[in-house]
């Protein structure tokens, strides 16, 4: 499903962000990204979602090379590539319902279509009661419940979430992680960056880990330290 | 057409859910299109003053004494034919006297003495359609002299002169001053839209991360533009609106040989040309300012 060759990204300042990485994520895999700040996770992911291009390298998701696709692409491959951010990104003026809706408007589904997947995506991250509620009405936990919702609304083969748990509190994490494992289990693949030790050594799974931009470890069913 | 229907709604809530932002991108719109539409009156009002103040502009013939009626008559149908002339006006000496005797009458400090005999000459006044070719025609009566007609062709040349650089400095001067007005109102306008859609740089990017094309991103804010530039001549027009009774009989009142009355037309075109520079400026501006924030989102 995702497959680096030979990736580097050296940024316009000189700083080197990731070097010579080659990474394969299996369809419906589980693959946790660790290392410290500036390790390079958010680069790799930034690559995944063409929020950035490689230096070198080839960049492939689905089959498709991220880096030579034209721009006018990148939308179909943003959705394609569901993405859960530590910040939430939520459009603050638009409602809950709005804002998961939005995902799939602009993927030009209308009416009874919208209406239907996006009860469907609320109903998956429990939040069909607080649908008519704007962002800055909900806690941390339920806005990070709406980024989901609105990153599956659209049925993505990959979900990446980049630090999803970094701005919660350890029980709504936990909250987070279970749906994201759900997800998961229910056939998508799953990169997930974190910091939380505890959860990656409580679920044991894929631990790739990063440190000055190289791959140092690759783990089956990894902890967190080595 | 469902497609068009979001971009309308989402310009709608993109409009009323930031709705600091939005008043003040509207009011500064207002006030830009106040001050130009300001212009556009005063600079109108100008040019009806330097048509009034050429048409003003009058050759006179003193007719000879001895002269024939129908020989002043022939003179002034072949004067008449000039493209130049607006009409001519024969005054007789009998008329030439009442008018003196009405001046006399306004003035405090001159006093007709009794006089017996009339020494004012009849004359014929040329009054012109285009104020500069009173040389060329005060040259061509002055040939009229000693024809037994003419006795003398009187034109103010350097009065005339005056006039006319004076006239052209308004023409010329109103016009450079409405050039400025609109380049600051252009500049004014798009800048704050600008802002505007850069304090919601956030959303855009957001949209593009979840998929949006840059189709879906960038026409609810030009949409949204357009709304701000309209309702920003809504408010505008409604202003000038109410404020013009006033300032006309006031303008009138004050200068009252000019005449400033602006005519239903011209209020109309004024109004559509005003709602359609707000239109314009407002979509392009928006376009120009999401088109910025967007390439910055999706490298290419």
């Amino acid at each position: 499903m995702i497959r680096l060759e030979d990736v580097s990204k050296r940024y316009p300042n000189g700083t080197a962000a990731l070097q010579d990485v080659d990474l394969t994520i299996g369809a419906g895999e589980f693959a946790f990204l660790v290392g410290s700040s500036g390790a390079g996770k958010s680069t790799l992911i930034r690559l995944l979602i063409r929020e950035e291009l490689p230096t070198t390298g080839r960049v492939v998701v689905n089959g498709k090379d991220v880096a030579r696709m034209r721009r006018s692409q990148v939308p179909h491959l943003r959705r394609l590539v569901g993405v859960v951010f530590q910040d939430f990104k939520l459009l603050p003026t638009k409602t809950v319902t709005e804002n998961v809706a939005f995902a799939l408007v602009v993927t030009g589904h209308t009416g009874r279509v919208v209406r239907e997947e996006t009860e469907r995506a609320l109903q998956v991250v429990g939040l069909s009661h607080r649908r008519s509620h704007f962002p800055r009405e909900l806690s941390g936990g339920e806005q990070q419940r709406v980024a989901i919702a609105r990153a599956l609304v659209n049925r993505p083969r990959v979900l990446i979430a980049d630090e999803p748990t970094g701005n919660l509190d350890p029980v709504t994490s936990w909250e987070i992680i279970k749906l994201l494992t759900h997800v998961q289990e229910l056939g998508t693949t799953l990169v997930m960056a974190t910091h939380n030790a505890e959860i990656v050594n409580a679920l044991r799974r894929r631990v790739i880990h990063l440190d000055k931009g190289s791959v140092v470890r690759d783990e089956r069913e990894g902890l967190y330290a080595a | 057409m469902r497609r068009i229907g979001y971009v309308f709604v989402a310009a709608w809530q993109g409009f009323w859910r930031n709705p600091v932002m939005s008043v003040a991108a509207t009011l500064t719109v207002s006030l830009m299109l106040l001050l130009f539409a300001f212009f556009i009156v005063t600079d109108r009002g100008l040019q009806a003053a330097v048509v009034a103040l050429e048409s003003k502009v009058e050759l006179v013939l003193y007719i000879d004494e001895g002269a024939k009626p129908s020989d002043t008559l022939a003179l002034k149908a072949r004067i008449e034919k000039d493209p130049a002339v607006a009409r001519v006006e024969y005054v007789t000496k009998q008329q030439a006297l009442e008018r003196l005797r009405e001046l006399a009458q306004r003035k405090e400090d001159f006093t007709l003495a009794d006089i017996g005999t009339n020494p004012l000459p009849a004359s014929l006044e040329v009054k012109l359609a285009n104020a500069q070719a009173t040389g060329r025609l005060a040259a061509s009566l002055r040939e009229e002299l000693g024809r037994g007609v003419v006795t003398d062709v009187i034109d103010n040349p350097t009065v005339v002169e005056k006039l006319l650089t004076i006239t052209r400095v308004l023409s010329i001067g109103g016009l450079a001053v409405l050039a400025m007005m609109l380049f600051v109102a252009l500049f004014v306008i798009v800048n704050t839209i600008r802002i505007a859609v850069h304090a919601r740089r956030d959303e855009i990017e957001i949209m593009q991360l979840v998929g949006a094309t840059d189709w879906f991103v960038s026409w609810p804010f030009i949409v949204e533009g357009m709304l701000v530039g309209v309702l920003g001549a809504i408010v505008a027009l409604a202003v000038l609106a109410a404020a013009a009774q006033p300032v006309t009989s006031a303008m009138v009142g004050f200068l009252d040989i000019l005449p400033v009355s602006l005519g239903t037309s011209f209020v109309l075109e004024l109004a559509a040309g005003v709602l359609g520079f707000a239109l314009l400026v407002g979509g392009f501006g928006a376009s120009f300012s999401v088109r910025s924030q967007l390439s910055k989102g999706a490298r290419a």
